[in-house]
């Protein structure tokens, strides 16, 4: 019993856990630009995030290692100094952006500017990594996350045409007024929302902190399997209400606050509430989750003890350093009043950039039978891996011309 | 150990060092060969940290890692960290190590942020 309480706990987390702002965001951007027609980029996404997060749990239940481990192993030791980099960088991009998110929730609530909020939201996000019990830190936001269901709930309110809907997004056709370049430009950015590294990072280091062997490998399938799956959801009905509201209005989505107005619409208040507890939620779980994954990616590049293994800050001290360094300059960059919508937007779509150097040596050490026994890769997981592999190659061989080619999306 | 073949550059070289009680020590940064035994070249240590590391890099990145890591030595010498083979119990996906975390000097750049910058902040 205690054992089912804990998987279900799991999955509701990764429910809640799945939605950031760049899912949030790039949703609501898209839906109200696209409509439906770049639904399936987040069906792909997710499918892909679910192939490989498997993967990375897998890898870190059997031999006991997290992902940036694996990658300098299996890359090298340039090749993963490279991934480093623009992975921390990407990192950091998408740290500013989710504390920035989160001053904008509590703005929201109380109409005080989000400026005034960062430094204090960078200080509570680091007595949290810092002290604080973090399990019940990252359940309880997993839990609140949850309330980002209430845009399922206003989309049903609004009272779609759903078969129009669902041809609309099974047909995908660019919009009249759109460039193909922009279009795909946007697809590229959804997939990297869902398929973001500091995912696969933050996934396998807390398999490895909470010790996972064989016997949590069904725990590892039911978060991914059920519980991504249902956060994507959520990205679609987001995308879906803002293609309900917000296009037909014209409205260009600048502001997180517009991603709220199909809510306001269809619920009221009390739904509007809820939406700005569960991006709260969210963008304050996603925040905890870059930042450690920034610790994460240095301390396993170079052997540094990190998270648990330490009993006191002061045992991991090098670690503690690369958080609190990471944490300043996201709090200055977020400071310097740049565009927390912009900010997101760039960091999915240079995600996406960047995904190969990670997700080819999960690939790799998921094959390998000399640590993964019988629980390697059978051929479906394969074929379905490969191909994802030649899309996010791909992907990363397009995503800088057509930045600039579109200008970025303009 | 000892009738355990293995391929040090793919094996060995890049591995995660853990203490005996299962404490990151460092990266396989870089293996000592002891070119002089009867019976061929043998591994006779594991060289870890950033002097190890810098030396595997070229031009600026090298200097640049090397240099950080020279600073922070109180003698100032360029000699890696060194962990003799006979200190090493498996070799797995990890490398263990036959001794506990205490039995080790702690890395110089932890023990230099430990005691200047991290130590000194309430609670660490």
């Amino acid at each position: 019993m205690k054992k089912l309480l804990q998987i279900a706990l799991g999955v509701l987390t990764a429910i809640g856990g799945f939605v950031d702002i760049g899912d949030f965001v790039t949703s609501a951007v898209v839906g109200a630009r696209f409509g439906m027609s770049l639904a399936w980029a987040i069906l792909v996404g997710t499918l892909g995030i679910v192939v490989y997060a498997e993967m990375s749990g897998r890898v870190a239940a059997l031999t006991k290692r997290a992902v940036f481990d694996v990658v300098r192993e299996r890359l090298g030791v340039r090749f993963a100094m490279a991934n480093l980099f623009s992975a921390y960088f990407i990192n950091l991009l998408t740290l500013t952006a989710e504390l920035a998110g989160v001053a904008i929730a509590i703005e929201l609530a109380t109409s005080v500017n989000y400026l005034l909020w960062v430094p204090i939201v960078g200080l509570v996000v680091w007595l949290v990594v810092w002290k604080l019990p973090f399990e019940v830190m990252e359940n309880a936001f997993g839990m609140l996350g949850l309330c980002l269901l209430v845009f399922i709930i206003a989309l049903w309110q609004l009272g779609p045409d759903w078969s129009g809907m669902l041809d609309h997004a099974s047909h995908p056709t660019v919009p009249q007024g759109e460039g193909h370049p922009t279009w795909w430009y946007y697809a590229i950015g959804l997939f990297g929302a869902a398929m973001t590294p500091y995912e696969v990072f933050f996934f396998s280091s807390g398999a490895v902190e909470e010790r996972w062997g064989r016997q949590d490998l069904i725990t590892n399938r039911l978060n991914v399997f059920v519980g991504f799956p249902l956060g994507a959801a959520i990205s679609l009905s987001i995308m879906a209400c803002s293609a309900l509201v917000l296009g037909p209005l014209h409205v260009e989505v600048s502001h997180v606050s517009q991603v709220g107005l199909p809510i306001a619409l269809a619920l009221g208040k009390l739904g509007v509430a809820a939406m700005l507890v569960g991006f709260f939620a969210a963008t304050f779980g996603a925040s905890l989750e870059t930042l450690l994954s920034a610790g994460y990616t240095f301390a396993q590049y170079f052997g540094w003890t990190w998270g648990k293994a330490a009993s006191r800050p002061r045992e991991a001290s090098r670690f503690q350093t690369v958080l609190l360094i990471s944490l300043f300059a996201a709090m200055a960059l977020a400071l310097t009043t740049i565009d927390p919508v912009k900010v997101t937007e760039y960091s999915v779509v240079l995600s996406a950039a960047a995904l190969p150097l990670t997700y080819f040596p999960i690939l790799v050490i998921a094959n390998d039978r000399g640590y993964m026994g019988d629980k390697a890769n059978g051929w479906f997981s394969n074929t379905i891996a490969t191909g994802y592999l030649v899309i996010i190659v791909a992907v990363t061989l397009v995503t800088l011309p057509l930045m600039i080619a579109t200008k970025a999306g303009m | 150990m000892a009738d355990q073949i293995l391929y040090a550059g793919r094996q060995l070289l890049d591995r995660q060092i853990a203490t005996s009680e299962g404490r990151s020590v460092g990266k396989v940064d870089d293996l000592e060969i002891d070119l002089d035994q009867p019976g061929g070249p043998v591994v006779a240590a594991l060289l870890t940290g950033q002097i190890a590391l810098g030396a595997r890099f070229r031009g600026r990145l090298s200097v640049w890692v090397t240099s950080i890591a020279q600073r922070l030595r109180a003698s100032g010498d360029l000699e890696p960290r060194r962990l003799d083979i006979r200190l090493v119990s498996s070799v797995a996906a990890t490398v263990t190590l036959r001794v506990p975390h205490g039995d080790l000097p702690p890395a110089d750049l932890e023990a230099w942020l430990a005691e200047h910058f991290i130590g000194r902040i309430p609670g660490a």
